[in-house]
């Protein structure tokens, strides 16, 4: 019998909200064992978070309320506990590595600073008295265990002046500084490009065993699952319900969510790949010459230009009539950019755009071209007014475009039929709608004025994998109704295997390798791809295999740019 | 559709009015700043009904009475000609009320207008509104308010005119903040690839997002307004006697301070509790809708 470090038993916990009483957590039991590695998965709204922060104590008790369950830390139940004991095994007992590298930094204090505090406080709590000085080496010994080498130079940093990797490492530091036993990381390496990922997971396996831990994994990423637990608890709605092995729970899913999650994630290579081919006739549908896009920064009383940044450096692409064409690339490569040009939203700064060989610049302002090309952003969140209906969104192309009053009405029916949406929902406030039907909702808005060309900005992205699928079979169906081209832009390499017929790679504002899917993911040829192909988590042995070869030393020249200092 | 257990949201048990009704009812500050305002603004509209003795809002003298302390005849008190404070007061709720209707009725549509052009449009647009408003706001008010009832004559319309012209410049700043923040949400690009119009943008798209901050900024403005106003009567620059003003009564009554202390505090009382009730109402609101003014 293993020695538990965490024992969660019959966990049973409420939200009252608007007087209406929720339970969010059935019956839950988890247990990590001494430097054992564990994961929480589940969608959003599964819980997970909810039973982190019941863990660290950080629910906001009312309206939330634990109604029956131990929470038991090295054999003391924490839910017990007097409030003064629980604080001290804050840092010291359990500690946390934030989700959000970016976001979870005070900007006007320097790093030092902000790790001298966590260490500060925590002897506070503890009643040690250290000095400044053995403080300062605490600090620096452990920014060299998260492989930060020039530990005294980010001491004296600003978060700004770090990358996100950096940042990233720095929150691990930060969770380490006070030797806890257990380390919870919510989501690790999630907010970051996937190569830089791919090193944050590495390095945490790592320090589980060097500094013998015991680590809460919490995360919805099956590939990232697969690289960091050793045991495997799946949640749904509340309930954990499965709980295995990570071999077991890979290769022999037991409960029918495990299966559907599973089966939910595109895989990168194997059987269930499935190729698109696009068997129109191939027109070249938009032709682009010699793009580049020059962003110059501004600043002082009198606007002086100060620096250029190129954002895209001389793109060539043909994209033909009927294609799903794939721009992939890891964020600031200039993928978003390419887009806002191709929508004129950007004007280029030298090069041209064609589409159905017609240069844009003479049409950008017409009725005609907002009819011919059109987009559906990353987050439904913010790309729906939350002030507006559904209905009221629907209509707003289709009033710039001409449409009378009377036509709206009917044209909105149609268009909420062909997402599958009911008709009830023309009355709703996106508030009101599920990620999944917001993005419904601003994939019909595109539609609205029957445009031949979508631009597709990262559409699930911020979504669950299982709604992800239904918005992709929803664009497979539309796409072949419609008669549509869609641009489909992401950093998701295994969804664009499954959903692209061709490809094309964006490094530094540059396009690195073009061509069919197919081929590309076969025999990747710039380093940079194979670097990218080979850091995306998979969730099976033959797919790992059939990644490509990459050497340390060829994944650290494509990447030395997310790893220096700024 | 939407199979695989997408979380339906059809469960709506509340409306978002229903929420909002909940929310308010739980804020004790909302509750009470409302009530009082609605009273205010009822005592207002009947004031002649309600007045115990609606001639006294007018040039009328009673001798036999005046100095009368408060009593059950006449609650606030008399004047020094005999006039029953109390009616004097709900119907100074009336010159107060259409105060703030007025300068608040320019104010707002000018100012969020000013702020939604400056943060839309940006660049140069921006430059010149936003350092107009600057410098506007650098005029100190009650000197404005001077220089504008010298040259024109001290009435209601023109300590109006005074104040509306100071305003609108919190408004600006308010919306223009409100709007630059938005325009980096996708929904204002989403708009301009659908093609609409500028004023489209800015009246159907923004503004409805700056709707709660309007409303607990005017809340908590209402209050402002009348205490400016009558600020204003207090120096003998706005509505001038008969007419019952809550400052000139103040006014009037500070000069039998103390032996008569009914005539000057009672009307102070009375724009005391009217700027309570907006700024409770304003606070209310503000928690309610989690917006910052």
């Amino acid at each position: 019998m293993m020695n538990p470090i965490l024992d969660i038993s019959g966990l049973n916990l409420s939200f009252t909200t608007y007087g209406k009483r929720t339970q969010v957590l059935h019956d839950v039991s988890l247990r990590v064992n001494k430097g054992e590695r564990v994961a929480l998965i589940g969608q959003s709204g599964s819980g997970k978070t909810v039973t982190m922060r019941a863990i660290i104590g950080t629910l906001p008790i009312p309206p939330a309320k634990i109604e029956s369950g131990v929470i038991q830390f090295e054999g003391q139940d924490l839910l017990k506990m007097a409030k003064v004991d629980r604080n001290r095994l804050k840092g010291t007992g359990i500690s946390i590595i934030m989700q959000d590298p970016l976001l979870s930094f005070n900007p006007v204090l320097t790093i030092g600073r902000q790790m001298d505090d966590i260490v500060r406080y925590a002897d506070a709590r503890l009643g040690n008295k250290q000095n400044s000085k053995i403080r300062k080496t605490t600090i620096l010994d452990t920014l060299q265990k998260v492989r930060l080498p020039d530990g005294a130079q980010i001491y004296d940093s600003y978060p700004m002046m770090l990358s996100g990797g950096m940042r990233q490492r720095v929150l691990i530091a930060m969770a380490l500084l006070n030797k806890p036993r257990l380390l919870i990381a919510d989501e690790p390496g999630t907010a970051l490009d996937v190569t830089t990922q791919k090193e944050i997971l590495k390095l945490l396996n790592h320090l589980v065993k060097e500094e013998n831990l015991s680590l809460l994994l919490i995360t919805h990423n099956l590939g990232v699952v697969r690289e960091i637990s050793d045991r495997v608890c799946v949640m749904e709605n509340g309930r954990i319900v499965e709980t295995a092995i990570r071999r077991d729970i890979f290769e022999r899913p037991g409960h029918a969510y495990t299966r559907k999650l599973m089966a939910s994630v595109p895989p990168l290579y194997g059987d269930r790949v499935k190729d698109i081919e696009n068997d129109r006739q191939g027109d070249p549908k938009i032709e682009i010459t010699g793009l580049t896009k020059d962003f110059q920064r501004k600043a002082g009383l009198f606007l002086k230009k100060y620096s250029v940044v190129r954002a895209v450096d001389n793109v060539d692409l043909q994209i033909e009539n009927g294609d799903i064409f794939g721009i992939a690339g890891e964020s600031g490569s200039g993928k978003t950019t390419l887009a806002k040009m191709l929508l004129a939203l950007h004007s280029p700064t030298n090069g041209q755009i064609k589409i159905d060989g017609r240069s844009i610049d003479s049409f950008s302002n017409s009725r005609e071209f907002r009819r011919l090309i059109q987009i559906v952003y990353q987050n439904p969140g913010s790309s729906l007014n939350p002030k507006r209906t559904v209905a009221q969104a629907l209509a707003v192309p289709l009033k710039f475009c001409g449409y009378k009053t009377v036509e709206m009405k009917s044209r909105t029916a149609e268009l909420l039929d062909m997402v599958e949406l009911p008709q009830s929902y023309a009355s709703m406030y996106p508030h009101e709608l599920s990620g999944g039907q917001k993005q419904r909702v601003a994939i019909a808005r595109a539609l609205s004025v029957n445009p031949k060309i979508l631009v597709l900005d990262e559409p699930t992205s911020a979504l669950d994998v299982l709604i992800q699928n239904t918005i992709i079979e929803l664009l497979l169906r539309l796409r072949k109704e419609l008669d549509l081209t869609y641009v489909f832009i992401s950093h998701d390499l295994s969804l664009m295997r499954n959903f692209c017929n061709r490809v094309a790679i964006m490094f530094r504002g540059q396009i690195c390798e073009q061509g069919e899917t197919k081929e590309i993911f076969a025999n990747p040829e710039h380093a940079y791809t194979r670097a990218l192909l080979s850091s995306i988590p998979v969730i099976s042995d033959q797919e790992e295999q059939q990644k490509p070869n990459v050497t340390d030393a060829e994944r650290q020249a494509v990447l030395a740019s997310s790893t220096a200092l700024k | 559709m939407n199979s695989l257990n997408e979380p339906q949201s059809t469960g709506r048990y509340m409306t978002s009015k229903q929420m909002a009704w909940f929310r308010f009812r739980r804020n004790p500050s909302a509750v009470i700043g409302a009530t009082i305002v609605i009273s205010v603004i009822l005592l207002a509209i009947f004031a002649p009904i309600l007045s115990p003795s609606p001639q006294s809002a007018g040039s009328f003298v009673d001798f036999a009475h005046r100095h009368h302390p408060p009593s059950a005849v006449f609650w606030f008190g008399t004047d020094n000609v005999g006039r029953d404070i109390f009616s004097r007061v709900i119907f100074g709720y009336r010159i107060s009320l259409s105060l703030v209707i007025g300068v608040l009725g320019f104010a707002v549509p000018f100012g969020v207008t000013l702020g939604l052009v400056a943060g839309y449009f940006g660049g140069r647009t921006e430059f010149v509104i936003m350092r107009f408003t600057d410098v506007m706001l650098a005029v100190p008010p009650l000197a404005m308010a001077l220089a504008i009832t010298a040259v024109l004559s001290p009435s209601l319309i023109n300590a109006m005119i005074a104040i509306t012209m100071l305003w609108w410049t919190w408004h600006t700043r308010l919306i223009f903040r409100i709007v630059k923040s938005q325009m980096s949400e996708d929904y204002v690009e989403a708009a301009k690839v659908a093609g609409a119009s500028h004023a489209h943008i800015m009246f159907r798209e923004l503004l409805p997002n700056c709707v709660s901050a309007i409303s607990v900024k005017i809340s908590l403005d209402a209050g402002f307004v009348i205490l400016f106003g009558a600020t204003l009567s207090f120096l003998g620059l706005g509505v001038h006697p008969p007419t019952p003003d809550l400052g000139t009564m103040v006014s009037t009554g500070s000069e039998y301070l103390p032996e008569f202390w009914w005539e000057a505090l009672m009307p102070g009382l009375a724009i005391l509790y009217a700027i309570l009730g907006f700024n409770l109402l304003g606070d209310g609101l503000r928690d309610m809708m989690d917006v910052e003014v």
